[in-house]
């Protein structure tokens, strides 16, 4: 009961980090983005996705699979008596936090790939 | 080689400026600069293997549970109109006053404070419903919109805040490892209801010194407008009707940490509990309200501890390339010992503020600084109210403060974006007071919670 906590917890945020990256959730330092152009914008976002987003969650999905590997090997279980014995699954988000962040990050170079291939400019709207 | 780390730091501050996610800049800059250094073998990649149970020490760490149910509770509280029948129900008992509603105005923001903690919400709400009001009463622009930002953002240091509670995570640990460091193997520690405790005298100061600022100034921002008041006297009923639920979960939440009946999670649980029973009773809530309410809860809580991941990536790096030591060095070669490392680091702090927020500082800047200034022998709890008090400061410092984003957001037009910075200066130059108070008298944070 008491864990069910800490697993509904960790879903929330391992799972919705990648919708809320689709909704433009995450916060900026837009002293400057915020007076970009459309196009810049789009290139910052580009090149953010393919230089800094998708290089960390690849190597978060690295550095993690043996770490998760692990604790399924061993079927890991709460250190707690009482506990929820699917401690393997909750490390387990680790690795689905990464992939969806990454498939989200490959659907954002797409989306700003097309933003900066139209030729005609953007309007504030169609750039959301 | 530890220069490296300084680097990485000023090279952190120009990607984040370009505008990329803060959590991705951080942990994607470390990254590149951990790849370099290990190609160059002055970086020991052991550091990074730390990461994953870093990550999953985030996901398993009780303390912040509290986020994503405070988040809750405020974002339940603001779509139930709670706010908006507390505001208009002060504004009738004190708009009679010429001051009035400038009281009221501080007054509600700190009910909403203790009982949202929201800064956004708090300042939409007030800015939407107050903002007009005072307006038409004859109130400068810059007052209005000074009085607004400045009172949304006590949700900072008014606890329950959220701000508390990821600056309490944070300074807990390095307590931790300031007494290791120094030796000291059965460490003394420092808990998210100490600092909750420690914020009440110094936040209601702060409300203390607004109120005195706008009675006393207010009549030189006031014109007198020739429209005569033509509100009806609120009856009793509808104010205790507006007054009694805020109260009543204020009493629930704060009162069961204070007594000790409850963690700060758990007391987080209970007004969430609480707001969701409110909305009820309000006959506010349905299902559609429920999910809006839950998914917005679900991408604040995602942004949070994404800055947190992405924080605790760059902090890792920040450690390989020996950045610690260095900001040890650094501190312990000032003239003056503690004072003017303390002194340092605020100044430090309210800097940062101009372009990040407080999240950022508290993941990113308060791990590196804490551990060495404990190590000093400064009170953790001083420490973080300090902080906090300090950070209010960067919701409200222009370009980058989210106060007044939320305020222009919601504005009228004949508002200009200048009222506002010009506004809320004096409040900013009240915190600094304050600050300096705390800093003098450190007794105002540290004489409630070692009496408890």
């Amino acid at each position: 009961m008491q864990e069910s906590v800490m697993y509904l917890h960790g879903m929330v945020f391992l799972l919705g980090a990648a919708h809320t990256l689709r909704v433009n959730g995450h916060v900026r330092v837009d002293i400057f983005y915020r007076s970009f152009s459309p196009k810049k914008q789009a290139k910052v976002d580009l090149f953010g996705s393919l230089l800094l987003l998708m290089p960390v969650n690849i190597f978060i999905f690295m550095v993690s699979f043996d770490y998760v590997m692990r604790a399924w090997r061993v079927m890991e279980t709460s250190q707690e008596a009482g506990g929820i014995p699917g401690v393997y699954l909750l490390k387990s988000l680790i690795l689905l936090f990464s992939f969806t962040m990454l498939l989200q990050g490959i659907a954002e170079v797409i989306r700003n790939v097309v933003k900066l291939s139209l030729d005609k400019p953007l309007s504030k709207a169609e750039n959301q | 080689m530890e220069y490296i780390s300084l680097l990485m730091f000023l090279a952190v501050c120009l990607v984040l400026l370009l505008g990329y996610p803060v959590a991705y800049s951080l942990a994607g800059t470390a990254l590149i600069f951990a790849g370099v250094g290990a190609f160059f073998g002055v970086f020991d990649t052991s550091y990074l293997q730390a990461v994953p149970s870093r990550l999953f020490g985030i996901v398993s760490n009780q303390t912040l549970i509290a986020v994503p149910l405070f988040v809750f509770m405020g974002v339940m509280l603001e779509k139930s109109r709670v706010a908006e029948d507390l505001l208009l129900a002060m504004e009738q008992v004190l708009g009679r006053l010429k001051s009035g509603l400038a009281v009221s105005v501080v007054l509600v923001g700190m009910l909403l404070a203790a009982s949202t903690g929201i800064v956004g919400a708090t300042v939409v709400t007030m800015g939407l419903l107050s903002l007009p009001t005072m307006l038409k009463k004859g109130y400068s622009p810059s007052f209005a919109c000074g009085a607004i930002c400045a009172t949304g953002t006590l949700g900072q240091i008014i606890p329950p805040s959220i701000a508390l509670v990821l600056l309490g995570d944070v300074l807990s640990s390095a307590f931790v490892q300031a007494q290791l460091n120094m030796g000291i193997f059965s460490p003394r520690s420092v808990s998210v209801g100490d600092l909750f405790v420690g914020a009440l005298v110094p936040g209601f100061l702060l409300v203390g010194m607004y109120l005195l600022y706008v009675l006393v100034f207010a009549s030189r921002h006031i014109t007198p407008s020739l429209e005569q008041s033509d509100q009806a006297p609120i009856s009793v009923s509808a104010l205790f009707a507006a007054l009694f639920p805020p109260l009543l979960l204020i009493f629930m939440v704060l009162g069961s940490i204070l007594a000790g009946f409850a963690t700060p999670t758990e007391a987080a649980g209970v007004g969430a509990t609480g707001a969701l029973v409110l909305a009820i009773i309000n006959k506010q809530l349905n299902l559609q309200k429920l999910k809006d309410v839950m998914m917005s809860t679900a991408k604040v809580t995602s942004m949070v501890f994404l800055i947190l991941i992405g924080a605790s990536i760059f902090s890792l790096v920040f450690r390989g390339f020996g950045g610690e030591e260095l900001i040890q060095e650094l501190f312990t070669r000032l003239p003056g010992g503690v004072f003017t490392a303390v002194l340092l680091v605020m100044v430090v702090i309210f800097l940062l503020g101009f372009i990040l927020d407080f999240i950022e500082i508290t993941f990113v800047v308060v791990p590196l600084v804490a551990p060495v200034l404990l190590a000093m022998g400064v009170d953790p709890i001083w420490l973080g109210i300090m902080i906090a008090v300090n950070l209010q400061t960067s919701f409200l410092t222009p370009p980058f403060g989210f106060a007044l984003f939320y305020l222009r957001g919601v504005a009228p037009p004949e508002v200009k974006t200048s009222h506002i910075y010009r506004g809320v200066i004096p409040f900013i130059v009240i915190q600094l007071i304050l600050l300096a108070c705390l800093a003098i008298w450190p007794n105002l944070v540290t004489w409630l919670p070692y009496l408890l």
